[in-house]
């Protein structure tokens, strides 16, 4: 196991070094560089210097590249270019709105998808199987941004019940907890539906899967109930991909919410991404990145634990 | 069926809705999919002759128009018609992701056979590559990359092309070398047959099925990569108008409640999208094969 840990991390900090390198040097390849992209076409050659200067953009590129590095070990990311704040202290801020966001969100996708797994795999061939299937062939094909603009339009357009968008009311002097929850409701509706289609389907079938094995006609043969069988031990075994995926699927869920939190205008982590991508605020970009890198080995790290922790002969794959 | 001789909770009668359902997901989603998808294809390509209204002329005088006579589909806040935006939308979105997915086919079909048939190092050196490619969301990737350069029709399919093929490039590999030691191989190779020969010979014929079904999938991958993109103002540019672009102008004024802008691009993308699974997940049966 700790061969297969190392073997990940190694191959995603490769991935997340040949990124940075070439996000960074393809940053500067933008004609004028950075500044130009910052000040816009017009701009005079000497505001460009001026703002070069400030950024620390007149040295030459390669120095620059090692500097981030440098500076990375050091526990600092650079600049913003237009929000003028360090990108760490930004990262951070929008970090805590997103992991609310995200938490929320997958611990419903989790339960809704055991739960709908569980119906599928037991009434596999019958009709509430066949039902979720498709209903699961539906949503999957259904685009983050559809049912987001669609959400939106019921119920907070058209039945006027939830905000539309952002993390809470600007014109509310003191927002209380209800308000931030009511602010949460639609993106993580969104989420959950889009993932509880992918994840329940996994489960379902590998719950359908446990179930004939050996180990369940010997627990049948012995007498033990159904009810039994299936809540003391074939859950736990049909948990294991479940917990696989969900690792996997860590930075995935994120990028859903690149668009999700894009349609709410909610601040966070996907939204700061989107908006420097359209502003060309690479010291950003990068470090999201990274961010992202690091999200993706801890994902991957975590369901190895789990699955280690369900099952021992998982310890020494 | 081991599992039948298990206590099951009591048989469900048959209903209505459950022969609806088993209709649906038996071997009628190959049709279903393949008509679903002639159909979407028809709006792209054929559409835009059989409706010729300019979906760029504006008409300050119509703006922002529920559905109509005179507009089928009402117009945006513009008072451009959202039919004859919708169909041009649809070739934009087309003739830039069905490229990309067939760029990205090739260059994944080729990858995975230099990968399975060229010699071990090499094998190592773009496994090692593939797995820091799919180490990241592509679309975060996606994104990375259409801030840097240029948006237009040809960086777009290269993008989306050079994007989204490694998850293709590892199963023709795994194939590849699932297939190369069999015998019929062997035995080609023991009468001279050179590699490129094996490979279009032998080993893509047997892998066909595969292909055409993660062929199919790639084209629904592109579709959505692109409309995503350009949802996010990452894609396709103004002037130019894509299914993407149109739902996220609708999005802007959402407050004004036209749906009619967002419903309309929303089932175009979902159709797309369910057609290229359905025929997928079609194919699939029919081949019986794993995806």
């Amino acid at each position: 196991m700790i061969r297969m840990v190392t073997t990940r991390i190694a191959s995603s900090s490769l991935s997340i070094v040949i990124l940075v390198t070439l996000v960074f040097f393809m940053a500067h390849l933008t004609p004028g560089g950075p500044a130009y992209s910052i000040l816009g076409m017009k701009a005079t050659a000497a505001s460009v210097a001026q703002l070069n200067a400030r950024l620390g953009l007149n040295v030459p590129l390669w120095q620059q590249y090692f500097l981030w590095w440098f500076h990375l070990f050091q526990g600092q990311l650079g600049y913003s270019y237009l929000l003028s704040r360090p990108v760490g202290q930004l990262l951070w801020q929008y970090e805590i709105n997103t992991l609310v966001f995200y938490t929320v969100s997958i611990v419903l996708s989790t339960a809704l998808s055991i739960l709908l797994g569980l119906i599928q795999g037991v009434y596999f061939g019958r009709w509430p199987a066949k039902l979720i299937g498709a209903l699961q062939l539906g949503f999957y094909a259904l685009p983050p941004f559809f049912v987001a603009a669609m959400l939106v339009l019921w119920f907070s357009v058209g039945l006027r019940w939830l905000p539309a968008s952002g993390i809470t009311n600007l014109r509310e002097a003191n927002p209380g907890i209800a308000t931030y929850a009511a602010h949460l409701v639609l993106p993580v509706t969104t989420v959950t539906l889009l993932t509880v289609a992918a994840l329940s389907r996994y489960f379902g079938e590998a719950v359908h899967e446990e179930l004939g094995k050996d180990y369940v006609r010997t627990a049948a043969a012995k007498g033990i109930t159904f009810n039994r069988i299936l809540f003391g031990h074939v859950i736990r075994n049909a948990l294991r991909p479940l917990v696989t995926i969900l690792g996997l699927s860590f930075p995935y869920i994120f990028t859903g919410g690149v668009i999700v939190e894009s349609v709410f205008n909610y601040p966070g982590l996907g939204w700061l991404m989107w908006r420097s991508a359209l502003s060309q605020d690479y010291p950003i970009l990068i470090a999201i990145v990274l961010l992202i890198g690091v999200l993706t080995v801890l994902g991957n790290l975590l369901a190895d634990l789990v699955n280690g922790l369900l099952d021992p002969r998982a310890r020494y794959e | 069926m081991s599992t039948t001789i298990l206590q099951r909770p009591p048989g469900l009668a048959a209903a209505p809705l459950g022969k609806f359902v088993a209709w649906l997901t038996a071997k009628n989603t190959l049709a279903a999919g393949t008509i679903l998808g002639l159909l979407i294809l028809f709006v792209g390509f054929a559409a835009p002759y059989l409706y010729p209204v300019d979906p760029y002329a504006i008409n300050p005088t119509h703006a922002l128009e529920a559905p109509s006579a005179a507009f089928p589909l009402g117009t945006d806040e513009l008072g451009r018609d959202e039919l004859a935006l919708l169909l041009s939308g649809g070739l934009a979105t087309l003739i830039v992701s069905l490229p990309a997915a067939i760029l990205a086919f090739f260059v994944g079909v080729a990858y995975g056979l230099a990968s399975g048939l060229g010699p071990a190092w090499l094998d190592k050196i773009l496994m090692r590559l593939l797995d820091a490619i799919l180490a990241l969301p592509s679309l975060i990737i996606l994104i990375f990359f259409a801030s840097l350069v240029t948006l237009n029709n040809t960086s777009l399919i290269l993008l989306l092309g050079f994007i989204s093929w490694p998850s293709l490039a590892r199963l023709v590999r795994n194939e590849t070398l699932a297939q190369k030691n069999r015998d019929f191989v062997l035995a080609t190779e023991q009468l001279g047959a050179g590699k490129f020969y094996i490979a279009r010979v032998h080993l893509l014929r047997v892998m066909a099925p595969i292909l055409v079904v993660n062929g199919t999938f790639m084209v629904g991958d592109a579709i959505f990569a692109l409309s995503a993109l350009s949802f996010l103002g990452l894609g396709v540019q103004p002037p130019q108008v894509s299914w993407g672009s149109l739902l996220e102008s609708g999005l802007d004024i959402i407050a004004l409640n036209p749906w009619w802008l967002i419903l309309p691009p929303g089932l175009l993308v979902f159709g797309s999208l369910l057609a290229a699974s359905l025929t997928g997940q079609g194919l699939l049966a029919k081949f019986g094969g794993t995806r």
